[in-house]
């Protein structure tokens, strides 16, 4: 059955907005059908802080989406990150009753129950609660427990929350354009579906998704999501570290990252001077490219650090490696001062091909908003799939106890 | 007429809790006692004492003591002193009474007067007696009020000290004066009582609240341990967004503390954090930077926090400290803020009196002293380094943007190639005593001088292309450093007073920046082969990220500098490039900061305001959003090398 959906997914970066028309297959394919972004204002760290500009823009990336996929949308996976976010792994055990041997899908509810079950503060909601593996009586990496034997069923769980009034924002942000949001999906998650293979999953991988505001990382293990969370450090630090070094204005330090900068300060000629120009051409600055660079390096370098700190225990086990993502993956050097931090192999990586108008999205920016849309076929993937005849059976048993 | 239920106060004394009650003896204080009982702030059993029974029956105070019913009748002690005495005697047994069984007693009273300054020895006896801490909050009187009252308030504050554990003392000319010099007399008194209300209050919120960071007694006596001296206290209290910032504002608007600027000479300040329980620890943070700036960095600042639910979504920043009469009188007169440095801090009069005492005496002690501790920076440190800036600044006031630049080749040092470079430094250790005076760098600096005119059209040659970047380069770092100096959250940091000291320097200081770019020229010149590897490295003497090794950076020269310090006389046009982290207080970063300072303020002192970073100018783009925290309490949205500075710094 070659059923195939169309998705949209919507980025709220920090530096531009991008929505993503996809059509996912039911073979697991995706095929782009357009994408809109504008440049994004009114966004700081990964978060809104003024809705009237983030709309503003929002539509026309919509309608830039829109045009050339002959699509309306109207619903959205939405991304979201923030320094709010923050991961933490549980596990809950479930006792199955003395009579029971085999484990049912009740038990497997249980289980789940518990390992939801952990103190996260007050005013934070669940964003993902993933399941990691089953684990039967100490048996680990059970992927389907139920119909097996046991005596103990536990439920390693890794689970993503936020603050819930932050989440919430963005959600209202959007649907104020309007547009319904389908899910809410962290960011980092959705960029690892479609910047990590299998493979890489499986050997162990820490994809950093480096956008504008911050730096949303995943840390696969053995195929499962051993850590998660957000920096709130990104390209914007980088770009202000050096409009402050430079003393010109952002907008001139964004050009000169773009264009001039690197994270490699050591090899540099030492009269290699950079020259900044303002529109007209004048010159307004100058700086020593070993200066600049080093400005650059120095965030870099912590944005990392900050990253590694947060996942350190696990950085050993990466065989695959680190990936990193994202539009700041894209400065110069940056992958020797991620070699160098991480002391593991690093690859600068976009999406995974996907079909349609490809060319342009493969680039790292769009990691993200891709993998929003893998992440809904992923979700429908898991779905299970019935048949009308079944759903409609389903209906009328749920009527039918309903009246009864 | 004031509606007021009485029975509303019904003391509920839980038993863990510490027990206090606050008397109010006399005119003053029954009056200081009436706002109290309004606001029904403080839980402590309110006392009124009075000798004449017309104030005393108006009095809202839920008890009341007669003094001396038979001996007065009910009629006051005519501002006689032995009468109040007398009568407090008499009635003794009564006071006793309502006394006994509290762990704190606060008087309070306005001295001057009869039954104040004759019953308020003998009460504080009495409850010292039943083994009370005794608080004395006392106003003296108004100086309209004749020299005889001011006597009577003196004899009598004489005896309080002896008896009471703490005393606070308001000044009622100082209130007068400060809070509404032009209002009617009544509301001069009220603002007077509700300022000690609130002292009360605070205090007796800081002594009784469980603190997350408490604050005992000691603390308070400590804040308040000056011989005849005068209170100085703010209390701000503020709700809303902002709130923190708010309640500091306002604690520091407190007449009492002159805006703040009686802060500059305190010694001992006793800061009181409390909040409902949505107090956060940014919040917290964010009023103790703010105050840093207000602070001078010797000050000891006894910090306390408290959560207090009853305080709901307001925050309360209470200040106390004591400044001595002689100096509070002598400073009162709005000064310049350079003047509002400790007395031994503030600059001296000529260079005169400085070089000698570099030479000899100050030499090797100073120097010395480094060695110990290099991180926190030795009191006296700065002393010479403020004498020499001030001293020059109008000694030859030309000298001025020169002086300091003569420091700042601290980047051009390392011009050949660093790694090179920086150990020939090492051997060039400067007596501290040296680099603090800067006054020894004179003679360079007029070497440096005539060279001036040579290159006044800064940007255009090519040779000196570099260096103006470099210069630039500089300048940036310096005004960031700057800014790390003014703002830097611990507020004994050491900049700040000479930061303070700033726009008097100002003043006499060359007025065009461009005086200051030719002036740097020739200074950084003179080294011109090697082109210079302009590198945050070179700003900043240590990078433990890039060069582990600090034997090969200029972190070698900051090491062994002090072990050497005193031995070697150094060449002056050494001393002036010889990274200046000589003194550990101010390493290279602090001395450029320096020559910013100069540069910057130059221009008078609007220009410095201008350049006055917060720490949310540092924040650049970001000072909006909430702060990313490292582990160490870090702000990482200040840039990476601009803290890499800092932590240098100190």
């Amino acid at each position: 059955m070659a059923r195939s959906t169309i998705y949209a997914g919507l980025e709220i970066g920090t530096s531009k907005i991008c929505v993503v028309v996809g059509e996912a297959k039911r073979d697991g394919t995706i095929k782009i059908l357009g994408v809109g972004t504008a440049p994004s204002s009114g966004v700081r760290k990964g978060e809104i802080v003024d809705f009237q500009k983030v709309q503003m823009v929002l539509n026309d990336a919509i309608v830039r989406a829109e045009e050339p996929s002959e699509v309306m949308i109207r619903t959205v996976f939405l991304g979201v990150t923030g320094g709010h976010i923050r991961s933490l792994s549980s596990r809950g055990a479930w006792r199955l009753p003395e009579e029971q041997t085999e484990i049912t899908e009740d038990d497997v509810e249980s289980a789940k129950e518990i390992a939801r079950h952990v103190e996260i503060p007050q005013e934070n909601v669940f964003l993902h609660s993933i399941t990691r593996q089953y684990i039967v009586d100490g048996q680990e990496g059970v992927r389907q427990p139920i119909g097996r034997e046991g005596r103990v069923l536990e439920a390693d769980y890794h689970i993503i929350h936020g603050v819930r009034g932050r989440i919430q924002n963005a959600v209202k942000c959007v649907r104020e354009v309007p547009l319904e949001v389908e899910d809410v999906v962290f960011t980092a998650i959705a960029a690892a579906q479609v910047v990590l293979t299998k493979e890489a999953k499986q050997q162990g991988a820490l994809m950093i998704d480096i956008g504008g505001g911050t730096a949303d990382y995943v840390l696969y293990e053995d195929a499962m999501i051993a850590a998660s969370g957000c920096v709130p450090l990104g390209g914007d630090h980088i770009t202000q570290d050096i409009a402050m070094a430079v003393q010109i204005r952002d907008r001139y330090a964004e050009e000169l990252k773009i264009n001039e900068g690197s994270c490699n300060y050591e090899d540099v000629e030492p009269d290699d001077i950079v020259r900044v120009e303002d529109d007209n051409g004048f010159m307004i600055a100058e700086v020593e490219r070993a200066f600049l660079n080093e400005v650059i390096h120095m965030r870099v370098r912590e944005i990392f650090e900050q990253v590694r700190m947060r996942c350190d225990k696990h950085i050993s086990r990466l065989a695959a490696g680190v990936y990193l993502t994202g539009g700041t993956s894209l400065l110069k050097g940056i992958d020797v001062v991620a070699q160098d931090v991480f002391q593991r192999r690093v690859t600068r990586s976009g999406s995974a091909p996907v079909s349609g108008v490809t060319a342009m999205f493969e680039k790292p920016q769009f990691s993200a908003p891709i993998g929003l849309i893998r992440y809904a076929q992923i979700l429908d993937q898991e779905k299970p799939f019935m048949s009308p005849l079944l759903r409609l059976g389903r209906k009328m048993a749920d009527l039918l106890s309903a009246v009864t | 007429m004031v509606e007021y239920d009485r029975h509303a106060l019904k003391e509920t004394l839980e038993p863990g809790s510490l027990r206090t009650c606050i008397v109010g003896i006399g005119g003053a204080g029954g009056n200081v006692l009436d706002r109290i009982t309004l606001d029904r702030t403080v839980d402590a059993k309110l006392i009124a004492m009075h000798t004449d029974i017309r104030v005393l029956s108006h009095s809202m105070a839920p008890h009341k003591v007669q003094l001396g019913i038979e001996l007065m009748r009910g009629v006051g002690a005519g501002g006689d002193p032995e009468l109040g005495r007398e009568a407090a005697v008499f009635s003794r047994e009564q006071i006793r009474e309502v006394v006994d069984g509290h762990d704190i007693v606060f008087l309070c009273t306005g001295l001057g007067g009869g039954t104040g300054s004759g019953a308020a020895p003998v009460v504080a006896e009495i409850a010292k007696g039943t083994g009370a801490l005794v608080f004395l909050t006392a106003t003296m009187p108004f100086s309209f009020e004749g020299k005889r009252r001011l006597k009577q308030a003196e004899d009598s504050l004489d005896q309080l000290q002896k008896r009471a554990d703490a005393l606070i003392l308001f000044e009622n000319n100082r209130m007068g004066e400060l809070i509404l010099p032009k209002d009617g007399i009544q509301k001069a008194f009220t603002q007077a009582d509700q300022l000690i209300a609130q002292s009360l209050r605070a205090v007796s919120t800081i002594l009784t609240t469980p603190g997350l960071v408490k604050l005992g007694l000691d603390d308070l006596t400590a804040a308040l341990n000056t011989s005849n001296g005068r209170c100085l206290f703010g209390f701000g209290e503020a709700r809303g967004q902002n709130r923190g910032q708010e309640a500091v504002k306002r604690a520091l608007k407190s007449p009492l503390i002159d805006q703040g600027r009686l802060l500059y000479q305190t010694r001992t300040l006793l800061v009181h954090i409390a909040g409902g329980e949505s107090l956060t620890l940014l919040e917290v943070d964010a009023i103790m930077k703010q105050l840093g700036k207000n602070v001078p960095d010797q000050t000891h600042i006894l910090f306390g926090v408290a959560v207090d639910a009853k305080l709901g979504d307001s925050v309360c920043v209470t200040l106390l400290s004591s400044l001595g009469l002689a100096q509070l009188n002598t400073l009162v007169a709005v000064a310049p803020p350079s003047e509002m440095l400790p007395l031994h801090e503030r600059p001296m009069p000529s260079v005169v009196d400085l070089i000698p005492k570099m030479d000899t005496a100050e030499l090797k002690p100073e120097a010395a002293e480094p060695a110990p501790a290099p991180a926190p920076a030795p009191a006296p440190a700065p002393a010479p380094t403020r004498r020499g800036t001030s001293a020059k600044a109008s000694a030859s006031p030309p000298a001025v943007p020169q002086a300091p630049l003569a420091e700042i080749p601290v980047a051009p040092t390392p011009r050949p190639a660093p790694v090179k470079a920086q150990p020939i430094e090492t051997p060039k250790p400067l007596p501290a005593a040296v680099m603090d005076s800067m006054d020894l760098l004179f003679p360079e600096d007029e070497v440096a001088t005539p060279s001036n005119g040579s290159h006044t059209d800064f940007p255009l040659k090519d040779s000196a292309e570099d260096d103006d970047l470099f210069h630039q380069a500089a300048a940036t770092l310096d005004k960031a450093s700057q800014a790390l100096a003014r703002s830097t959250p611990a507020p004994l940091e050491e900049e700040e007073p000479w930061a303070e000291d700033m726009p008097q320097e100002a003043v006499d200081a060359l007025s065009e920046e461009t005086a200051e770019e030719e002036a740097l020229e020739p200074v950084a010149e003179p080294p011109p082969p090697a082109k210079p590897k302009l590198s945050i490295e070179e700003f900043v003497p240590i990078k433990p990220t890039v060069k582990p090794a600090p034997s090969t950076g200029l972190a070698a020269v900051v090491a062994a500098r002090p072990i050497t310090a005193p031995i070697q006389p150094v060449p002056q046009e050494d001393a002036a490039y010889a990274p200046p982290s000589i003194r550990p207080s101010a390493p290279s970063v602090a001395t450029t900061t320096k020559n910013q300072g100069n540069g910057n303020h130059a221009p008078g002192n609007g220009e410095q305001t201008a350049f006055r970073f917060g720490n949310e100018e540092e924040r650049g783009r970001f000072k909006q959003t909430e702060p990313v925290l490292a582990d160490g309490g870090e702000d990482l949205d200040v840039p990476t090398w601009m803290r890499l500075k800092r932590k240098l710094k100190r």
